[in-house]
């Protein structure tokens, strides 16, 4: 995204609005998946389903990577902090100075570079 | 002061580039491209009267004649007053502000002035134009209000669209009036 504004767009509601529906579609999915018996989802044709196991172990580990990621992060920015000869961050050089170097000052500069 | 020289386009078609110094704080350059070529002008016609006489005996109906002999004389005229730039001008006065003219084939001119508060610089800039990268030279805005910030990027030279050793000339001797004109600015 270009702005980071908090101005209601129209493109933005539909956004939010898909993203809504398919959330709660795949939320409920779910749910019939964890719970309706493998019998009657078979009866009704649908067979090629994961096993019922992972509607218990996708979520834990999810949550188990979750607090790893918590404790590696912090460990890891409790370090960065006593860098300060580190590379600095990446800047944008204006136009007009980068105009300014090549097609002012230096000519014959510019052409020794090309060649 | 006066001088002409030739230069290219983009497209590897001429262009004749002509400097005046009315002063040292007034510039002129005028980019004139190549005019209307007769071949161009008969290959359209040509063409475009073939097909509606292929149509025609297709059709048996002579309303398609006609209306491709208004087509081509509406067209001519239309591309001629809407869509051929003959010569485009940039005008640079130190203090008062940038003109920029675009006179079109059929003599109509259209100009454009922008006032020297709203200059912030005048730069060449890169650009992705269909499968070329190409330079052309713009005029960034500033706001009067939030004199750190570019409001706007105002591109010259669009339809004659020179290449790089021509914008390099008019580049720097807009360069040298605006450095004038910052210097008298910040001076007070």
């Amino acid at each position: 995204m270009v702005e980071n504004s908090l101005t209601p767009l129209p493109e933005r509601a539909i956004y939010g609005f898909v993203l809504f529906l398919s959330s709660q579609f795949g939320f409920r999915l779910f749910l019939v998946w964890a719970f309706v018996p493998e019998s009657w989802l078979n009866s009704l044709g649908l067979t090629f389903w994961p096993q019922k196991y992972w509607a218990v172990a996708l979520p834990v580990y999810l949550l188990i990577a979750v607090l790893m990621g918590y404790t590696t992060m912090l460990k890891n920015q409790e370090q960065k902090n006593h860098q300060e000869d580190a590379i600095p961050a990446l800047r944008d050089i204006p136009i007009s100075e980068v105009n300014k170097m090549f097609f002012l000052e230096a000519k014959e500069l510019y052409t020794q570079n090309c060649v | 002061m006066e001088d002409e020289r030739s230069f290219l386009d983009i497209c590897g078609g001429p262009l004749t580039l002509r400097r005046r110094y009315y002063s040292s704080y007034c510039r002129e350059f005028g980019l004139s491209s190549a005019r209307l070529s007769l071949r161009s002008v008969t290959a359209v016609t040509c063409t475009v009267w073939l097909v509606a006489y292929g149509l025609f005996t297709l059709f048996e109906n002579s309303m398609i004649l006609s209306s491709a002999i208004f087509i081509t004389i509406l067209g001519l005229l239309g591309y001629l007053h809407f869509v051929k730039i003959d010569q485009e001008t940039l005008l640079i006065i130190d203090s008062l502000g940038i003109q920029m003219t675009s006179s079109y084939a059929s003599g109509k001119e259209s100009t454009t002035f922008i006032e020297m508060d709203k200059v912030k610089d005048v730069i060449v800039n890169e650009a992705i134009y269909m499968q070329k990268v190409i330079y052309y030279l713009c005029i960034l805005l500033k706001d009067p209000v939030k004199p750190h910030e570019i409001s706007q990027v105002v591109p010259v030279f669009q339809s004659t669209k020179p290449r790089l050793d021509c914008l390099i000339e008019v580049y720097r001797s807009c360069q040298e009036i605006l450095a004038r004109q910052k210097a008298t600015s910040a001076s007070p």
